[in-house]
C-alpha cells in the first residue's frame, strides 16, 4: 500500500479500539479488552513503521474540507513527514508499551474497559496533533488530548476520600491547558490574518523562500502566542502547577500523558513552527530564560518531595524546561532528540513507579518504602537504568542528549550554561536520593504490605524491559560527532529537511577537546551526586524526615515555592469573590433593582391617579367645570 | 403551508385526545413535523433565491400583506425548530406532563408560532407571530412550573412585552414614514427595506428593533429576568425559552433589524459588542459561585448568547456562518444541559450542587452523555461548539483585538462553571439517594444531540454551504437597496 493510504490507518486503529471498547468494553471480558487496545495501538506502530521506510519526501493526504468560506479555508489533511513520523513512532511505540503495562496494572479496576476506551481516544488524539498538516488540526488534537488528560486524571472520581480531589486535580489540568490554548488560539488568528493560511507547507514556504514576513512585532506576537500554548501543554512557567497534581491520574497515565508523549507537544508546535521562531529573536531569549527557570525551580521543588510520583513529576517538568532553553537556542534536533530519549527513560521511570505501587499495595510516599532491591529485583534493576539514564550516566540515552544541549548552551552563553548544569546537579541528587530511599535500607511499610511485596506480571514486566533497553542504547540514534564520523548525528540529519538545517554543535564550534571537556563535567556532576546520595541515603540509610521538621530552603522546596498559594491568592479567590460579590450587588441589588424600581414606580403612579378617581360627582364636576373654564380662558387669551 | 398546518392540527386534536394516547399522539406529531421539515430541506437547493409558502397578493388596508416563506437563513431555523421540538417532546414522555392534553397542545402552539416568526415575510406579521409565542410558553411556566414562578412569570411577561412594543413603533415608523421618510407601500420585508432612512429615523427605528430583541437574548443589562424565568419554568418551558425562543430575536437581528435600519448599524456596532462582551464575561463569572445547577446554565446561556450577538452585528459572511453554527449549536447544547438538570432533579429532588455527588457511579451511562453535552458547551474540538465559538472569536478578534481577547476569556470561564458544576454534582462517593439511569427515551435524546454535535463539529460546511449563499444575498440587498452612509 501507498503511504498515501497507509498514513490515515495509523489514525484510524486507535480510533477504532477506542470505539468498540467504549461501546462494547462492558460486555467484553477484560483481557479481550486490553489486548483489542493494545493490538489497536501495535498495529499503528507496525503501519508507522511501514511508513518510515517507505517515505521519501514529504506527503500530504487530504481528507475533506472542513470550513470553506471566503477568507478562511480549512481542510482537514495530514501531512507525513520526517518530523511528524518520528512523532507518530515515539507516540504509538511507547504507547504500545503502555498499554501492555496497564494490562497487568489495571487488573484489578471497576473502570477497566473506560480506561483502555480513554487511552486509545488519547493516542488517536495526540497522532491528529502531531499528523495534522496545519495548525487547525493541530489544535484539534490539542484540545483532544487535554479533554483525554482530564478525564484520565480524574479517573477515580467516585473514591471515597480522593474522588473530589482526583475531580479537582483534573479541572485544574484543563482549565490551565485552557488558558494556553487561549494564546495558541489568538496565534491563529494572528497566522490567518498575516500569511492567510494555517497550512505548515504554505507557511513555511511563504516565510523562507518567498521571504514574505509580517513585521518583527508581527512575528513577535505570533511566536509568544504559539509559545504561551506551549507553556500551557508543557507544564512550564508560568503554567506548569497542574502537572504534579496530574499525577492523581493512574500511573500508566502519567507515564504516557504527563512524561512521554502530551507534554511534549509544545516541543513540536515549536519544532513544526521553527520558520517562525527564527525570525523572531525576541520569543527565542523569552523561551530560553523561561525553560531555565522552570528547569531550576522545578528541580530545586523536587529536592524535598517524598511521593514517588510527585518527584517524576517535577522532575518532568524540569527535563521539559531544558528543552525549551534548547529550543530558544534553536538547537530544534537536540530537542527532538532528548524528547525521544526522555520518552525511554521518563516512561521506564515512571512504569517502574506504578511496579513499586503495585508492589507496595497503592503506597506513595518514599519514606514507607525501603529495601525494595531485594524484593522486586527486575523493577530495581529497570529503575536504576533509568534512574541513571536521566542523571546523564555516561554511555546511557540520557547522557547524549544531554550533552548535546548542554554543548549547545556553552557555545551560547556560559552562564546560561552554569545554571544549566546546576539545574542537572540538583536532577542528579533528588533521582538518587529517591532511588536509594526506595530501594536501600531497611523496608519501613506495614506487615502486610511487606508480605505482599512481589513483582508484576509479565505484561508489566517485559515492557520495563524494553524500555530500559531503549533508555541504555537510545543515545545511538544520535552520536556526537566525535565518535564515529560518518554515522554521527542521524537523527539530525534525518530532521534536517523540517528543522531548516541541521544546527549542530559542531557547526559552531568544532573543536573536539570542548566537546571532551563538557562530557568529563558532565560525567564529573553525575558521579559526585551519586556518590553524595550513596554515602547519605544508601550507605547511612537516612529516611528523609517530617515536612514539619524541616526548615529553611528545605521547607520551601517541600512545600513547592508556595506557588499554589500564591495562585489561589492572586487569581482564584478574586474570581470567586468578584462571582460572589457581582451576583449579590450588581445583579440583585442594581440591575433587578432597576426593573423592580420601575414596575414599583408604575405602581406608585397608580396609586396617585387612583387618588383622583374618588367616584364623588360633585368632585368631578368640579373637575369639569375648572377645565371648561381653563378652555375658554386659553381661546380667549389666544385670540 | 404544510409546515405551519400539520403543528396546527396537531395543537387543535391534542384537546381532544384521550389521555392514554396523549404522548404516543404527541410524539408522532414531532415527528411529522419535523420529517416534513427536513424534506423542505433536503429540496430545497440553496443557491433558490426564495420559496413562498404563501402569498395572497393582496395587501390589506392597513399594510399587512400576509406573505410567507423562506431561503436559506429561515429555512435552517425551521429545521431547528422542528428537531428541538421534538426532542423537546421526547425528553418529556416519561413524565406524568406527557398525557397533559393542554401541555401537549401548547408545545404544538408553540411551534406554530415559531414556524411563524421564521417564515414571515412581512414585518406586522413577523411581529404579531412574535408575540403570539409569548401565550404559549407563559401558559406552560404558569400551569405546570415550579412554585415561585409568579412572580418571575410577571417580570417576563412585562418585560419582554415592553420590549416588543418598542419593536412595533419601529415598524409603524417605517411603514407611515418619519423625520421626512416617505412611507412604505405595505409591511412587505422588500418594502420596508426599500424606503431611505434619514439618519435620525434609522437611529429610533434600529433602537427599537434592538430593544425588543436585546431583551428577547437577553443582551447584558436586559437580562435579569432569564435566570428567574428559566429555573422556575418547567424543563419544557426552559427549553423551550433557551433553545428556540431566544433564537427568534438573533434570527429577528438578522433579518430585520439590520435589513431595514442600516444606516445606522456602524453607530450601534460598537455599543452591542461591548454589551456582548460584557455578557459573557460577566454572566461567566457569575456562573462560577452559583449553587444551584439550573442557575449555573442560565447564566452559561446569557454567555454564550453574547458572543452570538456581537457576531451579528460584524455583518461579515464568516462571522455570520459562525452565528448560524453557533446558534445551532446553542440550541442542542441548551436541550442537553437542561434535560440533565431535569433528570437530576426529579430522580432526587435536588439541585443544590452542595448536597448532590457521587451520581456518576450510580449511573454511568447518564454520566457519560452529560458529559459530551458539557464538553460540546465548553466548546471542545469535534464538537458543534469548537466551530461556532471560533468562526465567532475569530471575528470579533478581527473586529478588535482588545475585545477579540476578553470575548475570548469565555473559553476558559466556560470551563471553569461547567466542569465545577459537572464534578460537584456527578463525581465522588455515592450519596444517599437512589439514582436510577437513563429510561430509553433520554438516551435517545441525548444519543441525537451528540450525534448532530459531532456531525456540525467535523464538518460544519453541512451548514455551511445551506446558508451561505441566503446570507451573501441578504448582505447584498442591503447594500443594494439602500445608499449606505460611509
Amino acid at each position: 500500500m501507498s503511504v498515501q493510504q497507509l498514513v490515515p490507518l495509523i489514525l484510524l486503529f486507535p480510533l477504532i479500539g477506542g470505539i468498540i471498547n467504549g461501546i462494547f468494553g462492558k460486555k467484553l471480558p477484560k483481557a479481550l479488552v486490553g489486548s483489542l487496545a493494545t493490538l489497536a495501538s501495535t498495529l499503528s506502530f507496525a503501519t508507522a513503521l511501514m511508513v518510515f521506510f517507505q517515505l521519501n519526501e514529504p506527503v500530504k493526504i487530504h481528507l475533506f474540507r472542513m470550513i470553506d468560506l471566503e477568507d478562511l479555508r480549512l481542510s482537514a489533511s495530514l501531512l507525513a513527514d520526517n518530523l511528524s513520523l518520528w512523532m507518530v513512532l515515539i507516540i504509538t511505540g511507547i504507547g504500545s508499551l503502555i498499554h501492555l503495562f496497564s494490562m497487568g496494572y489495571m487488573k484489578h479496576d471497576a473502570g477497566y474497559s473506560k480506561f483502555f476506551t480513554y487511552l486509545n481516544l488519547f493516542i488517536f488524539a495526540m497522532l491528529i496533533l502531531v499528523l495534522g498538516s496545519n495548525y487547525f488540526m493541530l489544535f484539534f488534537g490539542w484540545e483532544g488530548v487535554g479533554i483525554c488528560s482530564y478525564f484520565l486524571i480524574g479517573f477515580h472520581y467516585s473514591d471515597a476520600e480522593k474522588g473530589m480531589l482526583n475531580g479537582i486535580a483534573a479541572r485544574k489540568a484543563f482549565i490551565m491547558n485552557r488558558i494556553g490554548d487561549l494564546g495558541l488560539l489568538i496565534g491563529l488568528f494572528l497566522i490567518l490574518s498575516q500569511f492567510g493560511t494555517l497550512e505548515y507547507q504554505e507557511l513555511a514556504n511563504i516565510v523562507t523562500v518567498d521571504k514574505i514576513l509580517g513585521t518583527p512585532w508581527m512575528m513577535f506576537g505570533i511566536t509568544m502566542c504559539l509559545f504561551i500554548g506551549a507553556t500551557g501543554k508543557s507544564a512550564q512557567i508560568p503554567l506548569f502547577t497542574w502537572l504534579p497534581d496530574a499525577m492523581a491520574g493512574p500511573t500508566p497515565v502519567s507515564a504516557l500523558i504527563h512524561a512521554a508523549t502530551m507534554v511534549t507537544a509544545g516541543i513540536f508546535l515549536v519544532v513544526r513552527s521553527n520558520f517562525f521562531f527564527e525570525h523572531a529573536p525576541m520569543t527565542q531569549e523569552i523561551m530560553l530564560y523561561i525553560g531555565l527557570a522552570t528547569s531550576l525551580v522545578a528541580a530545586f521543588i523536587a529536592m524535598r518531595q517524598n511521593d514517588i510520583k510527585k518527584v517524576l513529576a517535577y522532575s518532568t517538568v524540569s527535563q521539559l524546561g531544558l528543552l525549551f532553553v534548547a529550543l530558544g537556542m534553536g538547537a530544534y534536533t537536540a530537542a527532538i532528540f532528548h524528547v525521544t530519549t526522555h520518552a525511554f527513560f521518563k516512561a521506564l521511570l515512571f512504569l517502574g513507579s506504578g511496579s513499586v505501587i503495585h508492589a507496595m499495595s497503592d503506597e506513595q510516599d518514599i519514606r514507607k518504602m525501603g529495601g525494595l532491591r531485594k524484593k522486586i529485583p527486575l523493577t530495581h534493576l529497570t529503575f536504576l537504568i533509568g534512574t541513571l539514564a536521566i542523571t546523564g550516566f555516561p554511555l546511557l540515552s540520557g547522557f547524549f542528549s544531554k550533552d548535546e544541549i548542554v554543548g549547545h548552551a556553552f557555545s551560547h552563553n556560559v552562564v546560561i550554561y552554569g545554571i544549566l548544569m546546576f539545574s542537572i546537579l540538583l536532577t542528579a541528587i533528588y533521582m538518587f536520593r529517591m532511588y536509594f530511599v526506595v530501594f536501600f535500607g531497611t523496608f519501613r511499610g506495614t506487615h502486610e504490605q511487606e508480605h505482599h511485596v512481589h513483582e508484576g506480571p509479565a505484561s508489566m514486566t517485559l515492557p520495563l524491559v524494553i524500555l530500559a533497553i531503549l533508555s541504555v542504547f537510545g543515545g545511538l540514534l544520535n552520536l556526537p560527532g566525535i565518535w564515529l564520523k560518518g554515522q554521527a548525528h542521524w537523527l539530525s540529519h534525518h530532521l534536517e529537511h523540517n528543522t531548516g538545517g541541521l544546527n549542530l554543535i559542531e557547526a559552531e564550534h568544532a573543536d573536539n577537546g570542548i566537546t571532551l571537556m563538557l562530557m568529563i563535567i558532565a560525567v564529573a556532576v553525575c558521579l559526585g551526586a551519586l556518590v553524595v546520595c550513596y554515602l547519605v541515603y544508601g550507605k547511612k540509610q537516612n529516611v528523609p524526615v517530617e515536612d514539619a521538621e524541616l526548615s529553611g530552603w528545605q521547607k520551601i522546596s517541600a512545600n513547592k515555592l508556595y506557588i499554589d498559594e500564591i495562585y489561589n491568592f492572586l487569581f482564584v479567590r478574586p474570581t470567586e469573590w468578584l462571582s460572589v460579590v457581582g451576583h449579590k450587588f450588581i445583579e440583585i441589588m442594581f440591575l433587578n433593582g432597576i426593573i423592580l424600581g420601575f414596575a414599583k414606580g408604575i405602581g406608585a403612579s397608580g396609586e396617585l391617579v387612583k387618588k383622583w378617581q374618588t367616584g364623588r360627582v360633585n368632585w368631578y364636576i368640579l373637575w369639569m367645570v375648572g377645565g371648561i373654564v381653563g378652555l375658554i380662558v386659553y381661546y380667549l387669551v389666544k385670540i | 403551508m404544510e409546515l405551519l398546518i400539520i403543528p396546527s392540527l396537531f395543537a387543535l386534536a391534542a384537546l381532544v385526545i384521550p389521555r392514554n394516547f396523549m404522548r404516543y399522539f404527541g410524539l408522532a406529531g414531532g415527528v411529522t413535523s419535523a420529517v416534513v421539515a427536513i424534506v423542505h430541506a433536503v429540496y430545497y437547493a440553496p443557491t433558490t433565491k426564495y420559496v413562498s409558502l404563501f402569498d395572497p397578493n393582496w395587501t390589506s388596508t392597513f399594510g399587512l400583506s400576509y406573505k410567507m416563506g423562506y431561503d436559506g437563513i429561515s429555512l435552517i431555523m425551521v429545521v431547528l425548530t422542528n428537531v428541538i421540538t421534538l426532542l423537546i417532546l421526547l425528553s418529556n414522555f416519561n413524565k406524568e406532563l406527557a398525557s397533559n392534553k393542554m401541555f401537549t397542545a401548547m408545545v404544538f402552539f408553540m411551534q406554530v408560532a415559531l414556524l411563524g416568526v421564521f417564515t414571515s415575510m412581512d414585518g406586522l406579521l413577523f411581529y404579531i407571530f412574535w408575540e403570539i409565542t409569548l401565550i404559549p410558553v407563559f401558559l406552560i411556566a404558569l400551569w405546570f412550573g415550579a412554585p415561585g414562578r409568579k412572580q418571575a412569570l410577571i417580570k417576563f411577561f412585562i418585560y419582554t412585552f415592553v420590549g416588543s412594543l418598542a419593536m412595533l413603533l419601529a415598524l409603524m415608523a417605517i411603514k407611515t414614514g418619519i423625520c421626512g421618510n416617505l412611507p412604505a407601500a405595505s409591511f412587505a420585508v422588500e418594502d420596508l427595506m426599500a424606503v431611505q432612512l434619514s439618519a435620525c429615523s434609522a437611529c429610533w427605528i434600529f433602537g427599537g428593533f434592538l430593544f425588543a430583541f436585546a431583551v428577547k437574548i437577553p443582551l447584558f443589562p436586559f437580562h435579569t429576568w432569564q435566570p428567574d424565568t428559566y429555573t422556575n419554568s418547567p424543563m419544557a418551558g426552559t427549553m423551550l425559552l433557551s433553545a428556540l425562543m431566544l433564537k427568534m430575536a438573533l434570527y429577528g437581528m438578522i433579518r430585520w433589524m439590520i435589513p431595514l435600519a442600516p444606516e445606522s448599524l456602524e453607530s450601534y456596532k460598537l455599543p452591542i459588542i461591548i454589551l456582548g462582551t460584557i455578557g459573557v464575561v460577566y454572566a461567566a463569572i457569575l456562573a462560577i459561585k452559583q449553587n444551584d445547577i439550573k442557575r449555573t446554565f442560565a447564566f452559561a446561556s446569557i454567555s454564550h448568547v453574547g458572543l452570538i450577538a456581537a457576531g451579528i452585528v460584524l455583518l461579515n459572511v464568516d462571522s455570520t456562518m459562525g452565528v448560524f453554527v453557533q446558534m445551532i449549536n446553542h440550541s442542542l447544547v441548551a436541550v442537553g444541559l437542561f434535560l440533565a438538570v431535569d433528570i437530576i432533579e426529579s430522580r432526587t429532588g435536588i439541585r443544590n450542587m452542595s448536597e448532590l455527588g457521587g451520581i456518576a457511579k450510580q449511573a454511568p451511562k447518564f454520566a457519560f452523555w452529560f458529559g459530551v453535552v458539557a464538553l460540546a458547551s465548553i466548546s471542545v474540538p469535534l464538537t458543534s461548539g469548537f466551530i461556532g465559538e471560533f468562526l465567532l472569536v475569530r471575528g470579533v478578534y478581527s473586529y478588535n483585538w482588545i475585545i477579540g481577547l476578553v470575548i475570548g476569556s469565555t473559553l476558559v470561564y466556560g470551563a471553569v462553571y461547567t466542569l465545577r458544576a459537572y464534578q460537584l454534582s456527578m463525581y465522588g462517593p455515592s450519596k444517599n439517594f437512589n439514582f436510577p439511569d437513563l429510561t430509553w427515551n433520554e438516551w435517545l435524546v441525548f444519543f441525537i444531540l451528540m450525534v448532530l454535535i459531532v456531525i456540525l463539529g467535523v464538518y460544519p460546511q453541512l451548514v455551511i454551504d445551506f446558508v451561505q449563499p441566503s446570507v451573501t444575498r441578504l448582505f447584498e440587498n442591503i447594500h443594494s437597496s439602500k445608499i449606505l452612509v460611509q
